[in-house]
């Protein structure tokens, strides 16, 4: 009984990490109708960008976020602004190319500036240590972080569901033409979606840290369970992403002990494709009525 | 008509080129080796042992008493592997062909080589495979996958058993290992050899190298009270176990790894020093070895940095040149480039474990497989790989019943 506790505990903590990304994507993804491929390699960019800054002027990573929450909002609004607008009426098979043209180039560039090293941080405070309760070990930088994604949600929601640019991001999520009607300025709430939904990497970056070293690839490490997380709960919808990263993070965990490491991927597919063939949409999409 | 003297001019010349390239006074040898690409650091790395080689060669006399000219070719995967193989051959007119580091390139290639009857010379390439296909004119003198599982299974009888006090068969064995080519070879051989000894092997997990997360494994590793970890991985996959473990409290008595990531300082960076401090790594010879059962490794080291200016980067270069010298002196001794001779001086070398650079001996099968080239045992001691198996080779005791301090 320990044991089955103390795996549903690190489902639920691996569940939180995944959420701070998926929702990033979720956002881009349901809003501007961007995948974008490059996902993986902007969180690689934070994480580099949260290194440098603890190396060079001894910021902690924690506090490191916020620079990398506006360094990744900017580079995400600049590609949204110079690679994904111009292309917003050619076909969507461009702007995936164009995404995994970004992804290329910037693990290329990562390479190149920084090979293939592994860099980590060294921190002996509460971003690493371990807390004990009774059987239970739990490390309280990913407890920080499980509490960190709950609050992001509760922020963004409010923030998508209480301020003008808020329901004006929903309005261009639910029909773009529509929305550009009622005097939305689509374009600029493209870029801003965009920008935010990397900026929510910035957040992960900080907050990942100090748990996993930063190497060129890290980003595909994340991005292929947050895509079928978030194609799980459903397009663009936030709460399908945090419920799918839960479920995905507990089926990781509980799969890998009960059967075996390397089939708890096969695991959450087969749990993903039954969902779908049920629900098309995922857990919490929009429905069929949308765009 | 005109075609055919046409046709008839270039065969001629063609047969005069072939006839001044057989003339000439150089021993025309191939380097093919992957220079870019994502393997080219360590394909450039193994390079270097073998063109260090050549240039003591070349200053002591050459082979053959002529000079050895060197033809590099670049391989970044299978498929370019088999077009420079055969422009090796068939433009360079190569007399033999030495590479590859890694064993992809070494299948495609000498796929090539054997059917034009060139020897191919392999120096670093693991995959057992590559000598099990009945091919004459392949040669080996690293050790190979299988290599590698065995000497696994040499520690835990001969170092980590009799440290503990414990019999071998008492001991609770988990071999673990990322799922792909390289960790799953070796994790059936250590199965294998396991089984043979008479172990006691309680779990087999493998995961995938891009895990986030081990802890579940690692619960399970815990709940079947391991005593021993084999582990057979890349570089971040090590990383996060070392961490988890440490997180879950879980603390074996031993921890083995089978070279890959556990042999890279950047690994031990990562983990820190002390974390790592204890934990036995299977592999090619590295630098902290003592000379004794090495002879020339310090020339080795020394010849490496007047010409690069750094300390040698990976144990890659060192068996590269310990095993082309052994090359060399079979050619030499072959006393003609025929491939049929010197397969028979191949076959015919005997020299004992400990007399090269790295510590391997040569007493080659007749698959060509050399069968004294047996990787070394070290140990992470205070941040450093040192060596402390086989004896000879060894600069420290080996520490027992200690992961982490």
């Amino acid at each position: 009984m320990d044991i089955f506790i103390q795996l549903v505990v690190n489902g639920l903590l691996l569940g939180g990490t995944l959420a701070i990304i998926s929702v990033g994507l979720t956002l881009i993804f349901g809003i501007v109708r961007v995948v974008n491929f490059a996902h993986g390699e902007f969180l690689m960019v934070g994480m580099y960008a949260v290194y440098l800054l603890y190396k060079y002027s001894g910021m902690h990573p924690y506090v490191a976020v916020l620079p990398a929450i506006v360094i990744l909002f900017i580079g995400g609004a600049l590609m949204q602004r110079f690679i994904i607008q111009p292309l917003l009426s050619a076909d969507p098979h461009i702007q995936i190319f164009a995404t995994v043209g970004v992804s290329t180039a910037l693990l290329n560039l990562a390479l190149l500036v920084f090979g293939a090293d592994v860099f980590s941080v060294k921190l002996n405070d509460v971003s690493s240590s371990t807390l004990k309760l009774g059987s239970l070990t739990v490390v309280s930088g990913q407890l920080i972080t499980f509490c960190v994604s709950i609050v992001l949600m509760l922020l963004l929601n409010w923030f998508l569901h209480s301020t003008y640019l808020g329901r004006a991001v929903r309005a261009t999520a639910q029909h773009r033409y529509a929305a550009q009607l009622m005097g939305v300025n689509v374009e600029r709430i493209y870029i801003f979606a965009f920008g935010l939904g990397c900026a929510c990497l910035g957040l992960a970056s900080g907050l990942l840290l100090p748990q996993y070293p930063v190497f060129p690839t890290v980003g595909s490490f994340f991005v292929l369970t947050a895509f079928v997380i978030v194609v799980l709960g459903g397009l663009g919808s936030l709460s399908g992403a945090f419920l799918g990263s839960m479920i995905i993070g507990l089926v990781d965990s509980l799969a890998g002990y009960y059967i075996a490491p390397d089939l708890k991927e096969v695991v959450y597919f087969l749990i993903f494709i039954g969902i779908l063939i049920v629900r098309p949409t995922g857990l919490l999409g929009l429905g069929r009525g949308s765009e | 008509m005109k075609l055919k003297h046409i046709l008839g001019a270039m065969t001629l010349a063609l047969v005069g080129v072939t006839g001044v390239a057989s003339a000439q006074n150089t021993v025309r040898l191939g380097a093919l080796y992957p220079f870019s690409g994502g393997l080219a650091l360590l394909g450039d790395e193994s390079f270097r042992g073998f063109e260090l080689a050549v240039e003591k060669r070349n200053a002591e006399g050459g082979l053959l008493g002529k000079k050895i000219q060197v033809f590099k070719s670049d391989a970044v995967d299978a498929n370019q592997a088999v077009g420079s193989a055969r422009r090796l051959i068939s433009v360079d007119k190569v007399q033999a062909i030495f590479g590859s580091y890694a064993s992809s390139i070494s299948f495609a290639a000498t796929q090539v080589s054997e059917k034009e009857g060139i020897p191919y010379f392999e120096l670093g390439a693991i995959s057992d495979p590559i000598t099990e296909r009945g091919y004459e004119y392949i040669f080996r003198s690293n050790p190979t996958s299988k290599g590698f599982a065995d000497r696994t299974i040499d520690v835990i009888n001969e170092i980590i058993a009799p440290g503990l006090k414990v019999k071998p068969s008492d001991l609770r064995i988990a071999i673990i290992h990322e799922d792909a080519l390289y960790g799953t070879t070796v994790a059936k051989y250590q199965i294998e050899a396991a089984k043979k000894a008479g172990l006691n092997v309680v779990e087999v997990l493998p995961y995938s190298a891009k895990a986030v997360d081990l802890s579940s494994m690692i619960l399970r590793l815990k709940g079947s009270k391991v005593d021993v970890v084999l582990q057979t991985s890349y570089q971040n996959d090590t990383v996060l176990f070392f961490r988890q473990m440490k997180e879950a409290d879980f603390k074996p008595r031993a921890v083995i790894g089978a070279g890959g990531g556990y042999s890279t300082q950047d690994t031990v960076n990562a983990v820190g020093a002390n974390n790592m401090h204890g934990v036995f790594d299977i592999d090619f010879t590295q630098y902290l070895t003592n000379e004794a059962g090495a002879p020339g490794l310090g020339a080795f080291i020394k010849a490496y940095e007047a010409k690069y200016g750094i300390p040698p980067r990976s144990g890659h270069s060192l068996a590269n040149y310990a095993g082309a010298m052994m090359f060399f002196d079979a050619i030499q001794k072959a006393g003609s480039m025929d491939p049929k001779k010197i397969r028979e001086a191949v076959l015919a070398l005997d020299i004992p474990m400990g007399q090269t650079p790295t510590g391997w001996g040569a007493k080659f099968d007749k698959s060509g497989q050399n069968t004294r080239g047996l990787p070394s045992v070290m140990q992470w001691l205070d941040g450093k790989l040192t060596t402390v198996y086989p004896k000879e080779a060894a600069v420290a005791a080996p520490v027992v019943g200690q992961v982490g301090k």
